[in-house]
């Protein structure tokens, strides 16, 4: 029993880097309806701009800042550069998602060019365990948690409560619609891409504070139980993701009680395949079967 | 020829052969049915791990690699098994992922089943682990009694008849009335209902002749390299075929090999000549850098490929192209 209630414990650090991943993966196509395969290429970036910013002597806090940041231009950038400039060329989700797995192999094989196939770990040690009951958090782990649910909060506020955060709730509901109301919907995608692209690099960086070592694939493996998050909660609704990501990370670190932790992303797949045999569009809400494609 | 030459030129030539027989099943797939099949590496690993294990026999007593073994059978039934189980694994699959969703949605998916496969295999020991398998035999090596040489222009023949075979089979598919309805739905799915065509039931089986034509081609390439592992079939390798696809003209079988020619052997052969610089996986990560570009530069400039699909049915004119108030109509219903 206690060590079910300990495995919960590391499923709840599991389910908030997901979280902070799968949010961010879902906001994206739920604003710009594109499915970026190249996500996890940016988490991998950012995780590795973080790492030569704590080797150059940063704190905890700077590093974290650091990835999210660089999260946040290099996907408004990826999205500027490349992805909307196709759409705008009228390239459609059938050649669009072709673009994104271009991409996504450039950074993976970019990075590796310039870093190589070593494996590498961020500077910074667990700090002292907190035992909650049965459940053990290092100060590094309850770090990862808060962080994840000031993000969902904030986010939640953002999305609720601004007039930023409505407008890009209209331009994920109908983005022509939204900007024959008067919505800068060019504006709220930059936006979107730069909040979406901030918690892509503050999961990218918790994913390898919460590793032991990392390398240039780290993040696109990470990728299966993302997706699996994202449609478990509908893919494009944030509250979803939240949901999905409770869910994956919670079970993938349960199921290390019956099976080996080399297949915890097995789970997370064997999820993925449960919800497409029983309700391919997630939990929540339908997916936007014939909507255009934003810039 | 020196014997070196002879050796690089055969050894290339069935690359080729088997870049253009996967390349045509990627093209069913991708180029006429629409199925953005992020997989197909998986399944072509299934074909190779499938023809390595009935060539190799169950492992015997002490083995340096653990795998399920069946067999040893003989030459053309590796292979051949290999393509059914490719079917039946498509089929699985198949069933689960192309279901009413998105083009990209189902890309996704099947983007997840490839990392996941690889995943499966690396930790298993179902077909040799991280390790993978080697020391596969070549099939018919100790009764022709070639000379090394020689037996490497004999696959190389070997794997030409392959290709024809897949070739005529695909033309086939894609000359014949099933072909036209798979074309149908990839244009506008909506309308291809419509008119009753079973939507479901054509892209499935679209799908499995894919697989079974990419499980062959791994099968003939283990039994040429003799070993396969993990690390050859990784995601982005699927990306290489969309790459040869899209360059040659999707949907326009022709330009495919063309395609196939191009792209793999080029930019993968072409690599193995340049300097070591910066780190040993610097031209490595590069070469796959210079594919994502060239897959990019040729969305972007000429998204139909070298040779485009050529228009087909009554209502085009001489030179293939659709008459003018088709396209206008098509225009407008878009």
């Amino acid at each position: 029993m206690s060590q079910f209630v300990a495995s919960i414990g590391f499923g709840i650090v599991t389910a908030s880097i997901l979280a902070l991943a799968a949010v961010g993966f879902t906001l994206q196509f739920g604003v710009t309806n594109v499915l970026n395969l190249a996500y996890g290429g940016v988490m991998t970036a950012s995780a590795f701009i973080a790492y030569a910013v704590a080797q150059a002597g940063a704190g905890l806090a700077l590093t974290l800042a650091v990835g999210a940041v660089f999260g946040g231009v290099a996907s408004v950038a990826l999205n500027r550069v490349v992805l909307s400039p196709f759409i705008r060329r009228g390239i459609g989700v059938f050649g669009m998602i072709v673009v994104a797995i271009s991409v996504s192999v450039m950074i993976d094989n970019g990075l590796l060019s310039f870093i190589g196939p070593s494996f590498f770990s961020l500077p910074f040690n667990q700090g002292r365990s907190f035992h909650l009951g049965a459940m053990i958090f290092t100060a590094l782990e309850l770090v990862i948690i808060g962080l994840s649910v000031i993000a969902m909060l904030a986010l939640h506020s953002a999305l609720r409560y601004t007039r930023i955060g409505k407008a890009m709730r209209a331009t994920a509901a109908d983005a022509v619609l939204a900007r024959g109301c008067g919505v800068a919907t060019g504006r709220v995608i930059d936006l979107a891409w730069l909040i979406s692209g901030a918690l892509c690099g503050l999961a990218g960086v918790t994913l390898v504070l919460n590793l032991a070592t990392f390398d240039t694939t780290t993040g696109t493996g990470f990728l299966v139980p993302i997706i699996a998050a994202a449609v478990l909660g509908g893919v494009g609704q944030p509250y979803g993701a939240m949901l999905g990501a409770l869910v994956v990370g919670l079970a993938s670190q349960i199921s290390t009680l019956v099976i080996q932790p080399e297949y915890n992303t097995a789970v997370a797949f064997v999820i993925l395949i449960i919800v497409l045999l029983v309700r391919p569009t997630g939990i929540r809400s339908e997916i936007g079967a014939s909507r255009e494609l934003a810039t | 020829m020196s014997i070196g030459a002879q050796f690089y030129l055969t050894t290339i030539l069935v690359y080729i052969g088997i870049d253009i027989i996967a390349c045509l099943g990627l093209n069913l797939q991708f180029g006429v049915a629409g199925i953005i099949n992020f997989a197909f590496i998986a399944f072509q690993a299934i074909g190779a791990y499938t023809a390595a294990v009935l060539a190799l026999g169950p492992p015997f007593p002490g083995d340096f690699q653990h795998y399920v073994g069946f067999g040893p059978l003989p030459f053309p039934l590796p292979i051949l098994i290999a393509g059914v189980v490719g079917g039946i694994a498509s089929l699985v699959i198949g069933v689960i992922c192309l279901r009413r969703l998105r083009s990209d949605y189902q890309a996704m998916v099947f983007l997840v089943v490839s990392l996941m496969a690889t995943t499966v295999a690396t930790n298993t020991n179902l077909v040799g682990g991280a390790a993978g398998l080697s020391t596969v035999p070549k099939p018919l090596y100790s009764n022709l009694g070639l000379t090394l040489v020689g037996y490497q222009w004999f696959y190389a023949a070997l794997t030409g008849v392959f290709a024809i075979v897949v070739w005529l089979a695909v033309r086939r598919i894609t000359n014949s009335p099933l072909g036209r309805a798979l074309r149908a739905l990839r244009d506008n799915e909506h309308t291809a209902q419509s008119i009753g065509k079973n939507v479901q039931g054509l892209r499935l089986s679209a799908f499995i002749a894919g697989g079974v034509i990419a499980a062959i081609s791994g099968a003939l390439l283990v039994l040429f390299i003799s070993a396969w592992a993990p690390p050859g079939w990784l995601y982005p390798e699927t990306f290489v075929y969309f790459t040869a696809v899209i360059v040659g003209g999707s949907g326009n079988n022709l330009g495919v090999a063309v395609g196939a020619m191009l792209v793999p052997v080029l930019f993968l052969e072409g690599a193995r000549f340049l300097p070591t610089v910066v780190n040993p996986t610097f031209i490595d990560g590069m070469q796959w850098v210079a594919i994502g570009a060239l897959s990019l530069a040729f969305l972007w400039f000429r998204p139909v490929g070298i040779f485009p699909e050529r228009a087909r049915g009554p209502l085009t004119d001489k030179r293939g192209g659709q008459i003018e108030w088709v396209r206008a109509m098509l225009v407008r219903a878009r």
